[in-house]
């Protein structure tokens, strides 16, 4: 009987064996020993623990021990080595055998072979340990420990369990959380992203990774990363989603700072106005660091009172009351912190006691706590005020001290900027200014030659009629005659003057048909003293059959005579040659006809020719450098051209060439009639008419 | 006694002057000469019986003030009033420190011009 039992014994389909109450094994079955490969003698005691995977052993003595302690049937799982090596997963199972007073006098154990079974298992394990509360306290456990938010969502989007970490952040129990939907966590920018991300995943069963501003238990949005991947059961199908979130929120900033920073200097450098720049630098502060305000602040020009720079966040209202304060240190804290050029930290206007004026206007606005930092030029020049504002009591974090130095930084060079452009247009509008002043010096000059020549007659023809009445006998009849003469040239004076009235009404282009070489001569004429005082030669080489041309004559002249000054000019200097300038009208190819102007000056590097022409490129010392501009954009506003060549010897030469008048080529050579000019109407000032032009061009 | 009757030589370029400025000079009692330029003096029989020269400053060839170095060339020193459409106050003072008795700015009046005339007629 005992040899048949022992043989049913060996024959059960399982790994027996039985043990003394205080758990030493007495017995272990034939298949146990052929299993292990481990002898009966071996494996008694202790022995058998050999057999056992080291991972696995700690737990297994560990629960052995409170089998034993509580008699009851348990079971467990480990692994147990084959006598070839390989490791199988086993579920031990045992059970108290009892006296008749109900002391355990044996216990007895089978370990069947699981291993096949839990490889199938391995795919849907997870969901079978989290199904059950002890599991779900494991995942708490672990998930505690890990750096981040972990959680487990349902697919229909329900929190299943979550860590520790996850209700701290939310500020939520598991429970109140179980009730949120993602709309509830996600900012509302992200939740089209967040929802787009989750529901692919979803469909396709992929693991997703999207970035999402999370809201904190305190209103706080900070950027988490977060990274889903799907848990599933037997059949493949997804049980359970397994949502991983870091908090990328430093890094997210930085990079969004970044960028902030790159698109604020691209406006800076593509020359966009102060306060786009300015109010770019307040909304990316404000999307910063969130629920704050910001506000730029200038000084005006005169230095007493505040000028608007940006604030596109605060209330209209607010701004109208701060724009035009005064700058002194009892205005406001942005007054004060420009004033003092030092930072001012207000973090509760309600403890403030200073600012009588503003502190219960910012309040009615509520505002709470406000930092001001002056925006200075490195050499300590106050520009303006850099003002946050929240509307609670606040205290700037090292992020917000940072933040600030970087953008009064870049406000600094938005407003440096505007500076230096308000700078150049004064410079532009005082370099305009001394040309109007240098011009208007010429054509006073030139009205008051004009009209004191007919003066001087007046008075001296009064002069001697007065003589004449008070010599003894008078000289009547010399008298009436200077008085004659006075009439006429009291005419000829009032002649000047409403021609120069003609002049200066006359201010649309006047296109008529002129000659070229006539209208040379009068700038030669002009210029002739100019032109000797210079130690000059100038050679005329004025084309007899020229055709005429459509133009507006003053303009025309005007050019030439910029021509002929540069060329003047660009001889200063030369002593080893003749200063010789020529001037030359020929026909040009294609019904054209051209005017050029050499001279055997300092010349100019071919380089430079492109840029001659460019308003304010000067070579001169004393030189506008807007008289080529001018003159280049008179010549194309009259379908022609104007360049420059420098000589083959020293020099360079200046030619324009501009259509033939259509129809006919009246001539008027040098022996034109003198009534071509004066049908023209403005005789003998004609060139203060360019001089006039050059005036208004300028301004 | 005014027999022998001071000649004044007018060289001015512009044509109400010549026209003018003689009849008033002939009214304070002198004999008076206009010239249309420098060169059509200088080629004058007048220049050694001139007592005084109104001369303009600015001349399409040849200038007042070259005229007066030519004269002075010339040792014909013939006292000089120089007169002017140009107000440029500059002008004046070099001018009289090149030696001239006047320079008057036109329109003049016939007292700063007779005080002129009497100033040159004094240094004589």
């Amino acid at each position: 009987m005992e040899n048949e039992l022992s043989r049913v014994v060996d024959a059960l389909p399982g790994l027996v064996w039985t043990a003394r109450p205080d758990g030493h094994i007495d017995f272990l079955n034939q298949r146990w020993c052929d299993y292990t490969g481990l002898g009966v003698d071996e494996a008694y005691g202790r022995g058998w623990q050999t057999a056992i995977h080291p991972e696995d052993l700690p737990e297994l003595l560990e629960r052995w021990q409170s089998i034993l302690a509580s008699g009851e049937p348990s079971e467990t799982e480990a692994r147990l080595r084959r006598f070839d090596g390989e490791y199988r997963w086993f579920l031990f199972r045992t059970c108290p055998l009892a006296d008749a007073s109900g002391a355990v006098v044996k216990w007895c154990g089978m370990n069947t072979d699981i291993e096949d079974r839990r490889r199938s298992e391995e795919t849907q394990r997870a969901h079978w340990w989290l199904s059950s509360s002890a599991r779900e306290h494991h995942f708490r456990s672990i998930g505690d420990d890990i750096p981040g938010l972990a959680a487990l969502m349902t697919p229909a989007g329900q929190v299943e369990i979550a860590n520790r970490q996850v209700l701290e952040y939310f500020g939520a129990t598991l429970n109140e959380l179980k009730g949120w939907a993602i709309a509830d966590t996600v900012h509302l920018d992200d939740l089209p992203d967040v929802l787009a991300a989750w529901r692919g995943a979803v469909e396709t069963g992929h693991p997703y990774d999207v970035e999402a501003r999370l809201r904190r238990a305190d209103g706080v949005y900070r950027w988490f990363h977060t990274h889903g991947f799907p848990l599933r059961d037997t059949v493949g199908r997804i049980v359970l989603w397994y949502l991983l979130q870091t908090d990328v929120d430093d890094r997210k900033r930085a990079d969004a700072l970044l960028a902030g920073e790159k698109q604020l200097l691209e406006l800076v450098a593509e020359g966009h106005s102060m306060s786009e720049i300015l109010e770019a630098i307040c909304r990316l502060i404000e999307n910063t660091a969130t629920g704050c305000y910001c506000s730029v602040a200038l000084y005006d020009p005169s230095r007493t009172r505040w000028e608007h720079g940006a604030a596109p966040s605060l209330p209209a209202s607010y701004m109208r009351f701060c724009v035009g304060r005064p700058l002194n240190t009892d205005a406001g804290p942005c007054a004060m912190a420009a004033c003092l050029n030092e930072q001012v930290i207000v973090t509760d206007l309600l403890t403030e006691t200073r600012w009588a004026e503003w502190r219960p206007i910012a309040l009615k606005h509520g505002l709470r706590s406000t930092w001001s930092t002056p925006i200075s030029t490195a050499a300590g020049k106050v520009l303006g005020s850099f003002a946050l504002y929240y509307s609670e009591p606040r205290t700037p974090t090292s992020l917000h001290q940072s933040l600030i130095k970087q953008f009064t930084h870049i406000a600094r060079i938005a407003i440096e900027r505007r500076l230096s452009d308000d700078t150049l247009s004064e410079l532009r509008s005082e370099l305009a200014h001394v040309a109007r002043v240098k011009s208007l010096g010429v054509l006073t000059a030139s009205i008051a030659h004009e009209v004191n020549q007919p003066l001087s007659g007046i008075i001296t023809n009064a002069s001697t009629c007065l003589e004449m009445l008070a010599a003894d006998p008078p000289d009547v009849d010399g008298a009436r005659e200077t008085a004659r003469r006075t009439i006429r040239d009291g005419n000829r004076a009032a002649d000047v003057i409403t021609r120069l009235r003609a002049l200066f009404s006359k201010k649309e282009t006047t296109l008529e048909s002129m000659d070229l070489n006539e209208a040379a001569r009068e700038v030669i004429a002009l210029l002739r003293s100019e032109l000797q005082r210079s130690r000059i030669l100038l050679r005329t080489e004025l084309a007899d059959d020229l055709p005429r041309v459509t133009g507006d004559r003053v303009q025309l002249q005007q050019v030439i005579m910029n021509l002929l000054r540069n060329a003047t000019d660009a001889m200063n200097d030369v002593d080893d040659r003749p200063r010789e300038l020529v001037i030359r009208t020929e026909r040009d190819e294609d019904d054209r006809v051209r005017l050029t102007v050499q001279d055997a000056g300092v010349g100019f590097d071919r380089q430079a020719a492109g840029r001659l022409f460019e308003a304010f490129y000067t070579t001169k010392n004393g030189g506008m450098g807007i008289g080529l501009s001018v003159s280049r954009s008179i010549i194309e506003s009259h379908q022609g051209r104007l360049w420059a060549a420098p000589n083959d010897g020293p020099g360079a030469r200046f030619s324009f060439s501009i259509p033939r008048a259509s129809g006919g080529a009246t001539d008027s050579g040098p022996g034109a009639p003198e009534g071509v000019t004066d049908t023209h109407g403005l005789g003998v000032i004609r060139m203060p008419v360019a001089a006039a032009r050059r005036v208004m061009r300028n301004t | 006694m005014m027999v022998m009757r001071s000649l004044v030589s007018v060289v001015d370029d512009d044509e109400s002057v010549r026209e003018s400025l003689p009849d008033l000079l002939r009214a304070f009692g002198y004999a008076a000469q206009a010239f249309s330029s420098a060169e059509e003096f200088l080629a004058s029989d007048c220049v050694c019986r001139t007592g005084c020269l109104i001369l303009d400053v600015a001349m399409p060839s040849m200038s007042g003030p070259d005229l007066q170095r030519e004269l002075t060339l010339r040792r014909k020193e013939i006292p000089i009033v120089f007169i002017t459409a140009h107000q440029d106050e500059s002008v004046r003072p070099r001018l009289l420190g090149q030696g001239a008795v006047e320079c008057l700015f036109k329109p003049f009046s016939a007292t700063a011009l007779r005080e002129a005339l009497n100033a040159a007629f004094r240094v004589t």
